[in-house]
């Protein structure tokens, strides 16, 4: 790894600061578990690492008020897995988070990492896309409040402009009863990278939310309104229709080590399936109907 | 025989201790005042021509000692290798394969060599390679290794480095009269050991000699290699071998050690080269193969002929390559009875990753495409699958190789069990199926074991021997034996391992023979001890020798009973002293013989698994993985059982998760661990049992057969069968992942 | 630009103060400037968690971590584990079911299965298998070092 000079600012002002004063050449410090690989791989050779763990105001890393909760940027996945809020009302980001590497690596990564990283396989790009999440980003101009939609441009890009930092995302309870699932497929059961991530929500007005990743730049959120996939007695080629729209824009990398385009297309419609069936499963417990 | 509770026992494993409390030194652990830490210069092709080295801004970095290119080296390039001398030192004018070392840098800091080693700027002519069986056979493909490097050779003209043909009786004779002929071609991926302890190598002037440190199963042959390489005696050239984190095969033979040894030399300090895991993965890998299989069966299933060809593709330098084909090859129709057998191996190189040996030797490679093929013609014959195997297995004593080692156990009784084991024949739930296959391999051929047991004046001792202690618990095992035979608590004994110079000549640590060779060799040793003490008892009390015997710890004398420590204690007398006992074990070579010797012993393993499989997503859930070795003695019983589990489940590992991935220009591309998948805790079978047949019929210590590599042997030949029974699915290749399954069913749907 | 930080902790036990470079990772500064050689390194990618080490109770992959960021924390790697020699529950449950065969893995082991009985002193095997899952074994002793947690649990609750 090459030398840098490590910065560890206790306020939001000050880590601002230094952000202003170093340029292009900095990362950011959380959880570190894809910064230091690619720091280590000279993939990565900041002048300036900034390690946001002792800044105040992002603690405490995960709050709940008003029904939404905010995750600091220091909220790693295992907070997320533990919260109980979390678990009853965001189930998908549970499912997401628990299965973002081993143990050792979930009480390090961060959610808030996990997204800025921009791999278009991050497994809580899909959930949070599909919750509406909201990323809060600080710069020198004050506080920006972005939809995660839009804060996610491509691989390794996000909507963050030099000289801010993200610092936290917000998730609100949504207003409607909606029943939620993520699923993902992986080359073995132990802790693996996804080849498909996805993350389907259905919600009591018969809306369906389809987010997912890993086959194309980034992870996309599509809406399926006409009521079909979230309709249980639907047939199979209905949805199946409804699906091949959803999936358009997948474009699955050729050059992947992981799983052909094929698959991926295929697991796509199969996950896409089995992610509804249980969102709708959750809903009908929400509703009280089984 | 007199038990003292040893022989069956499971005494915590000595060397245990050590390894909970993490003061267990692994050749990465140990540091040197002084020391200079080495990075390799490799460049990113598979074949290529070294046009020049350009070391200027290299060792332009502080701390920086030896920039070390073949210009350093004497010329000829030196060359080593276990059976041919054909790898070079660093790479000589041109790089072979995908991570061969171009030359090294040698620094005060690990960060000043990493850094050192990114400055030095290799030109390199890019040349044509190949990295499969087809390239490398095409006409007019590029030659891997230089023809003038193998003058003498047959078949120097082409990549292939040696045919063998093994057989006997005459298949075309006799293919007629086969009801029924099926043939079938399989192929078997590139996997790598990924032995958790990358490799590591420290070399140290000392005097005029050298020490060494290394990560090798095998040190008494690096000895010599280096002694031989460096002209230094062996007396001045001392190799260290402390455990190795894990082993299977990858780290038997010299690798980087010259190469270390001569930046030692050269700077007159300590070097240490500890490889990245990347690296470690370019630099061992088993061998792949193309299988073709061709067998002929009676309606009733019993077998009248097997044709077997094997092509391994083997990497750049033949290292163990040879005999892996020699021995797997050999015993390529099986632990079955077949009048005629024709049998080809071909090993050839490639551009890749040189192959080494890899627990199992070539035998999972080839009972893969045996087993299944088997199992193809069982469905298509109608028969049961477990029973067309059973029907042709031999008696016990049965040359099922004619004119050489018979079958050494009941295998029958083996298979039975893991037939019971898996409920064979009883109905399965819907969705589910079930897979058997049998396995063999031979134990070590030839051998030389030597073992010095010093019996102290209190009645404690101290064992040496040149084994090495990877994991499969050698240390303990040597302990029991000598617990058992000098009748003192387990406590008591010493095991010393793992130094050339203190330590007396072990050929090497293979093909399950520890327990076997070794293990013997420890227990003449005992018995040497006990010649001297029957000796002493005899002075002591005035009595015959003849009319005294010693065994187990106890020497009986004129209907007296006294323990062994007693009489040592009496015998050595005022001034003190220990009584010494040599022992030695050799197995010589056998002259003509395919093998150079036949087989000590065998092990012969039945698999037996049943699984599911998710009809969308092409998952393989293994519900239940039954497998049984014929062990002969279980020496201690947890160990074989660690043994069992551990090579089941990393026999899972390449039949449905593992294998190299190359790109077009035969550079791996998953080198490391996020790309490259072992299976994990949570990817085991829901029911995993292993267990072992005792007939006391071993030629070790106690009735013991080796064991260790017998559970890996039939995974995958088990799995597929498995596989094809829940769905009809026939996959020839590996490994079966869930994207490789979804593949078939999709085929099988068009 | 060379860095060095100086930082406080607590490891094993036992109070430090010292400098660390700001781009040497935990597992570094552990087994190279400590010489707590018990920590080991193989993949450097968190993956196979041979560095495994736990931070204020947090079981952790050292090879990801920067030494820096231990400051003020409390560290306990494997030598850490036994009291005047004398070894845990844990370790002697390990080595009284034979867990360990080359050894290697051991350590990271032991750590992820240390920070799980102090969190849930009474795990199921799935328990076991997931806060492991971060372990690899190659050796694949994986049902033996499942037992010895197990094994390990049931004595703490006696």
């Amino acid at each position: 790894m090459k030398e840098f000079s490590y910065e560890r600012p206790e306020s939001l002002d000050e880590a601002l600061q230094v952000l202003a004063t170093s340029g292009s050449d900095i990362e950011i410090l959380a959880g570190g578990t894809d910064l230091v690989i690619a720091m280590r791989d000279r993939y990565s050779q900041p002048k300036v690492v900034v390690d946001i763990k002792r800044i105040a105001e992002l603690s405490p890393s995960l709050v709940w008020d008003d029904n939404a909760v905010t995750l600091s940027a220091t909220a790693t996945m295992s907070e997320v897995v533990g919260d109980e809020g979390i678990n009853t009302h965001f189930p998908a980001l549970v499912e997401a988070a628990v299965v973002v590497g081993s143990v050792q690596i979930r009480n390090r990564a961060t959610v808030l990492g996990n997204i800025c990283n921009g791999s278009p396989a991050a497994d809580t790009a899909p959930p949070l896309l599909a919750y509406d999440a909201v990323i809060v980003v600080a710069g020198p101009d004050g506080i920006r409040r972005i939809p995660i939609d839009d804060f996610i441009v491509g691989p390794g890009r996000t909507d963050l402009h030099e000289g801010e930092i993200a610092i936290a995302v917000e998730v609100a309870v949504p207003p409607r009863m909606v029943g939620s699932a993520y699923e993902r497929m992986t080359r073995r059961r132990g802790t693996d990278l996804a080849s498909v991530t996805l993350c389907a929500t259905v919600d009591d007005a018969g809306v369906t939310q389809v987010a997912y990743g890993s086959v194309g730049p980034r992870a996309w959120l599509k809406v399926d309104e006409t009521g079909v996939l979230a309709d249980p007695s639907a047939s199979v080629e209905a949805k199946a229709a409804v699906f091949e729209e959803i999936f358009a824009d997948a474009s699955p990398s050729v050059r992947s080590l992981r799983a052909s385009p094929d698959y991926r297309r295929a697991m796509l419609r199969v996950l896409g399936a089995r992610a509804v069936e249980r969102a709708i499963e959750r809903l009908q417990e929400l509703q009280g109907v089984s | 025989m007199t038990s003292n509770g040893m022989v069956g026992a499971s005494p915590n494993r000595v060397g245990g201790r050590d390894r909970v409390t993490g003061a267990q030194e692994y050749v990465a652990d140990i540091h040197f005042v002084g020391e200079l830490h080495a990075k390799l210069v490799k460049i990113d092709e598979s074949r290529a021509r070294i046009i020049s080295i350009d070391t200027a801004k290299a060792e332009q970095v502080p701390g920086v000692r030896l920039i070390l290119t073949p210009d350093d080296l004497p010329k000829p390039m030196p060359r080593f290798g276990p059976q041919y001398q054909d790898r070079p030192v660093l790479a000589a004018g041109v790089v072979n394969y995908h991570g061969e070392p171009v030359a090294a840098v040698a620094a005060d800091t690990k960060e000043a060599a990493e850094e050192a080693a990114d400055l030095v700027v290799v030109e390199f002519e890019v040349l044509p390679e190949v990295h499969t069986i087809k390239a490398a056979l095409a006409p007019g493909a590029p030659l891997v290794q230089d023809p003038s490097l193998r003058s003498g050779e047959p078949l120097a003209h082409t990549n292939i480095k040696t045919e063998i043909n093994y057989g006997w009786g005459d298949v075309a004779a006799v293919e007629g009269n086969a009801d029924y002929v099926i043939e079938r071609e399989y192929e078997f991926p590139m996997i790598t050991h990924f032995a958790i302890e990358p490799h590591g190598f420290i070399a140290e002037p000392v005097d005029d000699g050298l020490n060494v440190w290394s990560t090798i199963q095998h040190p008494f042959q690096l000895q010599k290699t280096l002694a031989n390489l460096l002209d230094i005696p062996l007396s001045k050239m001392r190799v260290f071998a402390p455990d190795p984190g894990g082993g299977f095969g990858g780290k038997q033979h010299p690798k980087l050690e010259p190469l270390v040894c001569y930046m030692a030399l050269k700077t007159g300090k300590p070097v240490r080269l500890i490889m990245s895991l990347e690296e470690t993965f370019q630099a061992v890998r088993r061998p792949s193969t193309r299988v073709r299989v061709r067998i002929g069966l009676t309606n009733d299933g019993d077998l009248v002929f097997q044709d077997i060809e094997t092509d391994y593709l083997i990497g750049a330098y033949v290292d163990i390559a040879d005999r892996v084909a020699e021995k797997s090859s050999y015993l390529a129709a099986g632990p079955y009875r077949v009048p005629d057998v024709k049998i080809v191996g071909r090993t050839i190189l490639s551009n890749t990753t040189p192959t080494t040996a890899f627990r199992g030797f070539g035998v999972p490679q080839i009972t893969w495409a045996r087993e299944s093929t088997l199992d193809e013609a069982a469905v298509e014959l109608g028969i049961d699958r477990y029973e067309i195997r059973r029907r042709n297995l031999p008696e016990p004593g049965f040359e099922f190789v004619p004119g050489d080692t018979p079958s050494d156990g009941d295998w029958r009784q083996t298979a039975d069990k893991a037939a019971e084991l898996i409920g064979w024949g009883t109905p399965l739930p819907e969705g589910r199926g079930r897979g058997i296959a049998f396995g063999i391999k031979s134990g070590p051929t030839t051998g030389l074991s030597y073992s010095t047991v010093r019996l102290l004046a209190d009645g404690s001792a101290i064992v040496f021997s040149g084994t090495s202690d990877m994991g499969q618990g050698a240390r303990t095992v040597f302990a029991q034996i000598v617990a058992q035979e000098m009748g003192i608590p387990i406590e008591n004994v010493n095991v010393i391992m793992g130094d050339t110079a203190t330590v007396p000549y072990d050929q090497q640590t293979s093909a399950s023979r520890s327990t076997v060779l070794m293990g013997t060799s420890v227990y003449r040793a005992c018995k040497d001890v006990h010649g001297k003490v029957k000796a002493m008892a005899a002075r002591v009390h005035g009595v015959d020798e003849a009319d005294i015997e010693v065994d187990g710890g106890v020497v009986s004398l004129t209907g007296e009973e006294l323990p062994i420590t007693d009489v040592v204690t009496a015998g050595l007398g005022a001034l003190g002293g220990e009584v010494i006992g040599n022992g030695e074990m050799r197995k010589d070579k056998v002259p003509g013989h395919p093998l150079a010797g036949n087989a000590a012993f065998f092990e012969f393993n039945c698999t037996a698994i049943e699984a599911e499989v998710d009809g969308e997503t092409g998952e393989i859930q293994i519900i239940k993985h039954v497998t049984v070795g014929d062990v002969g003695t279980a020496l201690n019983p947890q160990q074989v059982q660690g043994q069992d589990d551990g090579a089941a489940i990393m026999g899972l590992g390449h039949s449905l998760m593992e294998g190299l991935i190359l790109d077009e220009q035969g550079r791996t591309r998953n080198l490391g661990a996020i790309d490259y998948r072992i299976p994990t805790s949570k990817d085991l079978p829901i029911e995993l049992i292993s267990a072992s047949i005792e007939n006391h019929d071993g030629p070790g210590p106690y009735g013991v057969k080796g064991v260790s590599e017998g559970s890996l042997l039939c995974t995958a030949p088990a799995v597929g069968a498995a596989v094809r029974d829940a769905t009809g699915l026939v996959i020839r290749d590996l490994p079966l992942t869930p994207q490789r399954v979804w593949e078939a069913m999709r085929e099988q749907q068009s | 630009m060379s860095e060095s930080v100086h930082i406080e902790v607590t490891i094993n036990g036992r109070d430090r103060a010292f400098e660390v470079a700001a781009n040497h990772t935990l597992l570094d500064v552990l087994r190279d400037q400590l010489g707590l050689t018990g920590t080991k390194e193989c993949c450097v990618v968190g993956e196979c968690g041979a560095c495994t080490v736990v931070v204020d109770g947090i079981p952790m992959n050292s090879c990801l971590m920067l030494a820096v960021e231990i400051d003020g924390r409390d560290v306990t790697s494997v030598e850490g584990l036994a009291k005047d020699g004398h070894l845990n529950a844990l370790q002697q449950a390990f080595l009284d079911v034979s867990a360990p065969q080359c050894g290697f893995c051991i350590p990271g082991q032991l750590m992820s299965a240390h920070a799980l009985l102090q969190r849930n002193p009474n795990p199921t095997v799935d328990d076991v298998h997931e806060a492991l899952g971060g372990n690899l074994c190659r050796c694949a002793g994986y049902l033996q070092i499942t037992e010895a947690v197990l094994v390990a649990a049931k004595a703490g609750q006696q």
